[in-house]
């Protein structure tokens, strides 16, 4: 009975940890270019690391660079 | 059982509520980003609609990377402002008038630096304490006098005539010509503006002017 508690107790951990690195890598697909965004708008990169949070981190990451003025210029507004 | 799936209907409609929310904010988001960059905005707004459609996931993904390594409008824009005038510094929009020439200082500070004519075993430096000074093949005898020995240079050979911030320089008539910049200077020219010239050769003597 314990063998096989132990057996659960480790095959779910390494479901979550399995999880948790499948996660980190569908995640990075996503950090990567939102990075170059974020610096190339004049934010820090770090700011897409909020993409971590889970269902409204990419929402943050949107509205900061959607309502807020961009440090490195935006396009001039009668070209829009 | 009713009370489950009706439930479950409930839940499964709050989410779709949900979503449709987060649909709509995501396209709204993504029209301001792509506009911010120079983009029409409805491609950020295809982009995120994409989602919704059969084709999944991928193609939004995909077009993110695009977007984030493509060159974007506000990039051309920017380097355009920067090449024809100095940009602005950092921050704030591009501007969307016509970049203006910055205004005259308001007063001419008056250049008070010396002359120096260098070139081979000679070096001449003389400043604005006296109006004329003559070159000459001869050892200096007067104040005025700046002494290029060497054969070929009369005795005297030229005048320099210091006005302000400006030398001049007058030919004597000496048989060894007087060049400015390779040009010949002849006594009936007169004095002729050197301040900007680069080289002056009296004789066979070639001279680098510069300010000392």
């Amino acid at each position: 009975m314990e063998n096989l508690l132990a057996w659960i107790i480790g095959l779910g951990t390494l479901f979550v940890l399995l999880s948790l690195i499948i996660y980190m890598l569908l995640a990075l697909v996503l950090i990567v270019p939102t990075w170059r965004i974020c610096a190339r708008a004049g934010f820090s990169g770090a700011l897409s690391l909020f993409l971590l949070v889970p269902l409204i981190g990419p929402f943050i990451v949107m509205a900061v660079l959607a309502f807020s003025t961009w440090p490195a210029g935006e396009a001039p507004s009668g070209r829009r | 059982m009713g009370a489950e799936i009706a439930a479950l209907m409930g839940l499964f409609g709050l989410g779709s509520a949900f979503a449709l929310v987060g649909l709509v904010l995501g396209a709204w988001m993504a029209w301001r980003i792509v506009e911010k960059a120079g983009l029409p905005g409805w491609t950020g707004l295809v982009a995120i609609l994409l989602t919704v459609t059969g084709i999944g996931s991928i193609v939004p993904l995909i077009l993110l990377w695009v977007f984030a390594f493509m060159r974007w409008p506000r990039d051309d824009q920017a380097s355009a402002t920067a090449s024809g005038a100095a940009s602005p510094a950092s921050g704030g929009p591009a501007p969307s008038s016509p970049p203006r020439a910055l205004a005259p200082p308001p007063m001419k500070l008056a250049d008070r630096r010396g002359w120096q004519l260098a070139g081979g075993a000679v070096s001449l430096t003389f400043d604005g304490s006296l109006p004329a000074y003559l070159l000459t093949g001869a050892p200096a005898a007067q104040a005025g006098d700046l002494s290029v020995p060497d054969p070929s240079v009369g005795q005297p050979h030229a005048r320099l005539l210091i006005a302000g911030s400006r030398l001049g320089l007058e030919d004597l008539g000496s048989p060894g010509g007087t060049f400015i910049d390779g040009a010949r200077l002849l006594p009936e020219h007169g004095p002729r503006d050197i301040s900007a010239a680069r080289a002056i050769r009296v004789g066979s003597v070639e001279l680098a002017l510069s300010r000392a």
